[in-house]
């Protein structure tokens, strides 16, 4: 479906909506086309590619809303099923704060989103990559089998129109590869993964670079013990940065602040990091994967400064939140939720290796395992694996332990951060360290 | 019901897909209507509905599946999807098809295949109401109540190239409740969730108001609760969600992709001790109703009762077809997927333990120090050297043999065959927990089931804040 094609159904939905009697209607269409190439030893294990599309309508009675989320465009279930989603928005109680957004997108940079590499790619060449990927990991003998290598693709076309007369789309692209190696260590088997993902296909990090850090990181943890109980500095390393910086958005999006599902409401202007605690989400970045001209309501993405030195300056809104609470939106719809954009901690000047070199005793987070952050409280726990760290080096791998803390208190105890964030997901963060939290092992 | 596709286009689409070669083709076809109502601020804040209809087409060669889906239902696009999929077999095409004849396969029902509408909104509107003023009269430190509602109607049709079209029809209804307690600085929230492939009927037995006085309790308890302890303790692991225990520690290593692909500690160990002679372990397609559970799975095969481990002694993996026509066995009615858009995996139905010999008098009695987890809010783990972690709902200690005081903020780390090695103590108080699990893999989502008497584990790591 090209750009022309989306915007089409989109407005025709919108027209349907109304006649329908919605007041108000927006409606996103978006196409996909989709690949996936998954190869283990020396042969493929799945291969797929598919297009599919899906459209998105809010629709607005007298400040009740409802949605529709369809895959049919058929013209005669669209008719159906807009007319049902009308019916439905009726049983909503009246919001004064629902509606479409009070300005949407003026401007509309070309943000080059959009990698024709990639969508040329032939499936040649991707086939070659994971079979490369199999072969590198295997470069190390300890490592004799895998659960799988990877490259996967997407093309997509987004566009959106409303019954204010917003409409707009753009074309984007995303590619990725990674591995997942199974190193034997006596009876044990050690798995690992890494990945490398981006807009542009000559971004991605090269097939032996992801192999060899995959396969560094499945090995590295031969012979790995269970750390005692104790409390003293904990490095989290790139990835599992991320993995906490999303448990901040969490907190800072809007949508969880009014439903009392976050720790940070009625904090804003409070410092709660330390100085070097500086976030930022961003939609504007040229090439990012977080980047987009507008977001799931066509309002414009900006940059917005989260917190500057350690003091929480604003919460993430899309319209109807801001309204709710009182603030502005800040492009953070997703079209019925908030999202992120690039949401990212601002990187230090510091190596990884400096990180650690500075860490007397302490711990060194590789990989964590567990999901639930009780965000109303703002407890984070979470099982672990990496090193301890003694006299500045990495003594031994460790692993069985959990750690445990406050989101609050781990943003406060922030006193050193490294300079390697990578924009390979929409929510990045550097490696950093937390002074003091809970290690629980034996 | 009208089909989505006619039996000889189906036909002529896994014609299509064999034409290049390979040893199985199998077409899948869906239409799913979701209705789902969410309550904030007292009201009811918004509502959705949502269609998912397609066709997913999938050939095997060897070791190798290819897939294609298509939402686009034209013959033109239906054929390119075939073409698509056919791609992993390399022979080139031949002019003669091979020809496949379907026929109908009849299983029976776990659960009510009749039902075609979805409710009113005022009988959606009215379960999420009542839950709300139920879990604010619970106690004044409620502060908000968000609280869920969702029905879906699925119908499915399988037909692959062995000659089984297999068809199913499966609802399933959702309410969840999410409650906030607040005190002084304290803050707590506490979630319940029920229903299954059932209808709204299913709340006038488990009403709106105990679920919501549930997620309240839970709210205020953890507002209450001290933080947890750290350190190794033993753990009594609470009848029903606590199965949760079961589908991370066990389950997941016990699926048929990854001990296949000897990636799975459990790889090439049927027959070999596993766990505690107390432990036995069912996974169970069939139960009434069940989140879990399916007359067909999503490879046309009925679903079964599978024993997992028997007195400790692994007995069986979760077979689809792919990895069982590998392995030569057959598969067990464990392939499933989360919409057309997906290839099925070999997956967990419903999973539970059955009655042990003990009370839970008994087994609390028995501990000196340690944990009393009722109920987990979710789990993960890694299958190859089988860690993992589960995160206590609701917990509480256990001091001189008596439950005593709440705590949070704990997380359970252990290993799954040593948690196995440590169970001490059976209850005879198994049952399946809440109807509201969801599980992960791959990143593909089903609706499963757990369920679990009282069970003891000598020691297990607890990962609170409260050092020393």
């Amino acid at each position: 479906m090209d750009e022309g094609q989306a915007l089409e159904h989109a407005t025709s939905a919108v027209a349907l909506a109304l006649s329908l009697g919605a007041d108000q209607a927006e409606a996103t269409v978006s196409s996909v086309r989709r690949f996936h190439i998954e190869a283990r030893g020396e042969s493929v294990a799945k291969l797929e590619g598919s297009t599919g599309k899906s459209l998105h309508v809010r629709v607005f009675t007298g400040s009740r809303n409802a949605t529709l989320v369809t895959s049919d465009f058929s013209p005669e279930s669209m008719r159906a099923a807009l007319r049902r989603t009308v019916d439905q928005a009726g049983a909503i109680a009246p919001d004064p704060f629902t509606g479409l957004p009070d300005v949407c997108a003026s401007d509309l940079p070309d943000l080059a989103l959009y990698d024709a590499a990639i969508a040329d790619r032939e499936d040649a060449a991707k086939l070659e990559d994971v079979l490369a990927l199999e072969r590198w990991i295997r470069e190390d003998p300890r490592i004799q089998n895998s659960s799988g290598s990877h490259y996967g693709d997407g093309i997509s076309t987004l566009a959106l129109a409303n019954s204010a007369g917003f409409q707009a789309s753009y074309r984007s692209t995303r590619a990725g590869r990674s591995s997942g190696p199974v190193a034997q260590d006596g009876p044990l088997k050690r798995t690992a993964h890494y990945g490398t993902a981006a807009r542009y296909l000559a971004e991605l990090e090269d097939v032996e670079r992801v192999a060899r850090s995959a396969a560094r990181r499945a090995t590295e943890m031969f012979g790995a013990r269970k750390p005692p109980t104790m409390r003293l500095p904990v490095i989290f390393e790139r990835d599992v940065a991320a993995a906490v910086m999303d448990e901040l958005f969490q907190a800072i999006s809007a949508a969880n602040v009014a439903t009392g599902n976050s720790w940070a409401a009625e904090r804003v202007g409070d410092r709660i990091g330390s100085e070097l605690v500086t976030v930022v989400d961003d939609g504007r970045m040229p090439g990012k994967l977080g980047s987009a001209p507008f977001d799931g309501e066509g309002v414009a993405t900006r940059r917005t400064p989260v917190f500057e030195r350690g003091v929480l300056r604003t919460f993430l809104y899309d319209s109807y939140y801001a309204r709710k609470l009182g603030g502005q939106t800040t492009g953070n719809s997703t079209g019925g939720g908030i999202g992120a954009n690039s949401f990212y901690l601002q990187a230090g000047a510091q190596s990884l290796d400096e990180l650690v070199a500075g860490t007397e005793r302490g711990v060194l987070i590789l990989d964590t395992i567990g999901f639930a952050t009780e965000h109303a409280s703002g407890n984070y726990s979470r099982g672990a694996r990496g090193f301890y760290i003694e006299r500045g080096e990495l003594a031994y791998p460790i692993d069985e332990f959990t750690i445990a803390g406050k989101i609050d208190a781990m943003l406060a105890g922030i006193d050193a951060v490294a300079n390697d964030l990578r924009f390979d997901g929409s929510v990045v963060a550097p490696s950093f360290r937390v002074a003091e939290m809970t290690v629980s092992g034996r | 019901m009208q089909p989505m596709l006619d039996r000889d286009i189906l036909e002529r689409l896994i014609s299509r897909a064999l034409r290049s070669g390979g040893t199985y083709a199998d077409v899948f076809c869906e239409r799913r209507h979701t209705i789902a109502y969410r309550l904030q601020d007292g009201k009811l804040h918004d509502g959705s509905y949502s269609i998912a209809q397609g066709v997913g087409i999938r050939v095997i060669v060897g070791e190798t599946a290819g897939y294609a889906y298509s939402d686009d239902l034209s013959i033109e696009a239906l054929l390119r999807a075939a073409d698509a999929a056919s791609l992993v077999a390399r022979s080139s095409p031949n002019g003669s098809e091979r020809r496949i004849d379907l026929t109908g396969v009849q299983v029976p029902a776990v659960y009510d295949r009749s039902r075609r509408e979805h409710a009113s909104s005022e009988r959606y509107a009215d379960l999420l109401s009542r839950a709300d003023i139920a879990a604010r009269a619970y106690d004044p430190r409620i502060v908000a109540v968000n609280a869920h509602v969702v029905d879906e109607l699925q119908d499915v049709w399988i037909a692959s190239s062995d000659g089984r079209l297999a068809t199913d029809h499966r609802p399933m209804v959702t309410l969840g409740i999410q409650a906030i307690a607040s005190e002084h600085e304290e803050r707590g929230s506490g979630y319940a969730a029920d229903g299954g492939r059932t209808s709204l009927a299913y709340f006038e037995s488990v009403t709106p108001e105990e679920l919501a006085r549930d997620a309240a309790r839970i709210a205020t308890i953890n507002v209450d609760a001290i933080p947890a302890p750290t350190g190794e303790m033993a753990m009594v692991v609470g009848a029903g969600g606590g199965g949760v225990l079961l589908h991370e520690a066990v389950g997941h290593g016990l699926e048929s992709d990854f001990n296949r692909q000897g990636t799975s500690l459990y790889s090439g160990r049927i027959g070999e001790r596993v766990a505690s002679e107390l432990v036995t372990i069912y996974d169970d397609g069939n139960l009434q109703d069940e989140r879990g559970s399916v007359s067909v799975d999503d490879e046309g095969i009925a679903g079964a009762h599978k024993v997992l481990v028997e007195d400790g002694i692994l007995r069986g993996y979760m077979q689809d077809r792919h990895n069982a026509a590998l392995m030569g066995v057959a598969p067990t009615g464990s392939g499933r997927r989360q919409s057309f858009r997906f290839l099925p995996q070999p997956r967990m139905c419903n999973t539970y333990m059955p009655n042990g010999s003990s009370t839970l008098d008994e087994i609390v009695g028995s501990t000196q120090r340690g944990i009393y987890a009722k109920s987990f809010a979710g789990g993960q783990v890694e299958i190859s050297k089988g860690d993992f972690v589960f995160m206590i709902a609701e917990g509480y200690l256990i001091e001189d043999g008596k439950v005593t005081a709440p705590v949070k903020n704990a997380t359970i780390v252990g290993n799954g065959p040593d948690a196995m090695t440590k169970v001490v103590a059976v209850g005879n108080d198994s049952r399946l927990a809440r109807r509201h699990y969801t599980c992960g893999k791959g990143g593909q989502y089903v609706p499963v089931g757990v369920g679990m008497p009282t069970v003891k584990i000598a020691s297990i790591t607890v990962g609170g804040t409260q050092h020393g």
